[in-house]
């Protein structure tokens, strides 16, 4: 880094610490867009346009960035309480992140979480800073083909999901996968399996899946109980204990965090992948090289700390493409991108010869709202792990009508909020009788953009099956890909063998 | 291996009812697809095909189970009497409900008539002042946030219409 670019940045960061003001407002409102299903920075930011607009170029660009990381962040605080992912890119937090809620530790989760995203998405954007000029060739050599393989990365989650009775693990993320190809083919648009419904032309939204998977079955679930904590592991009085635990369970998995945020960061700058894919294969690697693979899915730290970490490395991830090529990394990228080019500003190379302070000044504004965002945030942990003390017979009421609702909000189809009730009633049926609703959702998130790139590749090599194998990165990524299945398995027998040695 | 008597047999009514579906959907899939190009069909038939094998290991590990006596055809782990008494039945029809009349009654009002309804069946009729007001509070705040200052296209009945007309012309 030459003396200049160190001193844009150092001019940067202290205007837009200066921002605070914007700043504190905007994560509040991201975390409860980010927190309710159906919500969005995306569509926030796209309702507030008119502000947007109305704004200066560098208060608009803070308001966008901070709302964007806080969405992100908010997410996940009701899929640790209430086991409703706020979006897609949550959907793997309640894994491990429920549980600990249901055994009284819903502070320490939230405050593992807190430390994760923050972290996470620090870490990856003072990477991405460094890294720019090469990450952004990423993009460019990740083809159909690559995009298959990690793909299947996040896709054998549900194996590793389904190692408690493998036969129904496989047929929920298999019907998952079925019901993700409803909609027309991407090559000739032949519409499939969508019982004459025009509603289901573009597929199945994810957010009614979302939405009636989790929130919907959880809140018929939830009313068995007084309370969702379990009874012997309620909370006690508020105070800073866990909050302060939480954050020091966090900090000892460091390493897990840079690793699984460079994940994210790596999946960001990839055009069209998301915070959704981002976090399955997180959540799948961190599981698979774990020493203690058995504990995920019971409220193991780790397995919140990787999908936590991995989807606050999108966010970053997806503004490389943006300033760098020009091309958004995701929806809430596309709306920045409008929303700048209305302020006149270029994006391309040019962008940091032109304006370096409106390049720089992006990232610079995901960094401050990170450190501003932890410090806001962290400390309201110990208040809102008590959401999991409110009678059920209130929380399941208000969990079905505004989910349902949120079910509505992206397409505006009355037609969507039917769809939310009979996924939920799909995910009911499942969570009684021992079929895990996140391999159905994985299915259904992953599955359509899997079948995308293998018809690409396939039309591309006029149906030559072998293209899966034509590409070095692709072969390299194979391996790769054989290696986190092998291995965990060998590490498991050399455990178990090591374990059996003293019984002799 | 001797089963443990206290223990309540296996639910494979219940169990069934997944495969089942998966395996309905799976052929309606199929006979959508059957005259289309290949591009529709390739991923389909292999993710249908893998579907439809595991869910007939599942069907053969269920006659097996019965045989074996180590299970039923119930589907108590699905449904059962207490589900009237807990007042899930009465929250799956107000959901219903819910869904149905939000278009013509709007969300404000409509919200707070499944809230209030909803949490006096779950809590048997007590605490009913408490509810409506909880309810009425949940409804408006609702109405404030998503319609009056996001704007969102919720559903809109009388209550927003004539809260827009209050607005508008003061």
């Amino acid at each position: 880094m030459d003396s200049s670019t160190a001193s844009i940045l150092t001019e940067v960061f202290f205007e837009t610490i200066g921002y605070w003001y914007i700043i504190v407002p905007t994560i509040f409102l991201g975390l409860i867009v980010g927190g309710i299903p159906g919500f969005s920075a995306a569509n926030t930011i796209i309702i507030l346009m008119p502000l947007t607009l109305a704004l200066d170029l560098q208060s608009g660009l803070v308001f966008m960035i901070s709302l964007y990381c806080a969405a992100r962040m908010g997410a996940g605080i009701p899929a640790i309480l209430v086991n409703i992912p706020g979006t897609a890119g949550a959907a793997a937090t309640p894994l491990d992140g429920y549980p600990m809620a249901k055994q009284g530790k819903g502070q320490q989760a939230l405050a593992i979480s807190f430390v994760a995203s923050c972290i996470g998405g620090l870490l990856t954007t003072v990477v991405a800073l460094a890294a720019m000029p090469i990450l952004a060739r990423v993009g460019f050599y990740m083809h159909s083909v690559e995009m298959i393989v990690v793909m299947l990365f996040g896709i054998s989650l549900i194996a590793s999901i389904a190692a408690q009775d493998m036969v129904k693990g496989l047929i929920a993320g298999f019907l998952g996968l079925m019901i993700g190809s409803i909609g027309t083919d991407v090559v000739y648009a032949t519409p499939r399996g969508t019982f004459g419904f025009l509603e289901l032309y573009d597929g199945v939204p994810l957010i009614p899946a979302l939405v009636g998977l989790f929130a919907v079955s959880e809140a018929f679930v939830i009313i068995e109980k007084r309370v969702i904590v379990n009874h012997d592991n309620e909370p006690k009085a508020p105070n800073w204990t866990d909050t302060f635990d939480g954050v020091r369970i966090a900090l000892k998995r460091w390493v897990h965090i840079v690793w699984t945020s460079i994940i994210g960061l790596v999946i960001g700058v990839i055009p069209g992948a998301g915070a959704s894919i981002a976090s399955f294969v997180a959540y799948q690697q961190s599981r698979s090289f774990s020493k203690t693979p058995e504990l995920y899915g019971t409220g193991h730290p780790e397995g919140l700390i990787a999908p936590e970490a991995a989807n606050n490395g999108v966010t970053s991830g997806t503004l490389v493409p943006l300033l760098v090529l020009g091309i958004p990394g995701g929806a809430t990228a596309a709306i920045m991108l409008v929303v700048m080019q209305f302020h006149g500003v270029s994006f391309g190379p040019s962008l940091f010869e032109n304006q370096p302070k409106v390049g720089y000044g992006m990232f610079m504004a995901m960094a401050v709202s990170y450190v501003i965002m932890f410090l806001t945030i962290l400390p309201l942990s110990r208040y809102m792990s008590h959401v999991t003390t409110i009678p059920t017979i209130y929380l399941a009421p208000m969990i079905i009508a505004f989910t349902l609702v949120g079910g509505f909000v992206p397409r505006e189809y009355m037609f969507d909020m039917y769809l939310a009730l009979a996924f939920g009633v799909l995910g009911y049926v499942a969570r009684r009788t021992g079929y895990h609703v996140a391999a159905i959702l994985i299915g259904v998130i992953l599955g359509p953009l899997l079948e995308k790139y293998f018809l690409w590749s396939l039309k591309k090599s006029d149906g030559d099956i072998m293209v899966l194998f034509s590409s070095t990165l692709g072969n390299i990524l194979w391996v790769a890909f054989a290696m986190s299945i092998i291995l965990p398995i060998v590490f498991n027998m050399r455990r178990k063998r090591k374990l059996e040695v003293p019984a002799e | 291996m001797a089963s443990d008597p206290y223990k309540p047999p296996r639910q494979i009514g219940g169990e069934l009812v997944i495969p089942i579906i998966a395996v309905g959907f799976t052929l309606y899939f199929f006979s959508t697809i059957w005259n289309s190009p290949w591009t529709a069909q390739v991923s389909a038939f292999m993710v249908g095909g893998i579907l439809l094998l595991v869910c007939a290991i599942f069907f053969v590990r269920s006659i097996i189970w019965l045989r074996r006596g180590e299970g039923t055809l119930g589907f108590s782990n699905l449904f059962t009497i207490d589900d009237i008494r807990t007042g899930r039945i009465g929250l799956l029809v107000m959901t219903i409900a819910y869904v149905m009349f939000i278009d013509y009654l709007g969300f404000t009002l409509m919200t707070f008539l499944f809230l209030a309804i909803s949490m006096l069946i779950l809590a048997k009729g007590r605490n009913p002042v408490f509810i409506t007001l909880i309810s009425g509070v949940m409804a408006l705040t609702g109405w404030a946030v998503f319609i009056w200052a996001f704007d969102t296209r919720f559903p809109r009945g009388w209550f927003e219409t004539t809260m827009k007309a209050v607005l508008t012309n003061g």
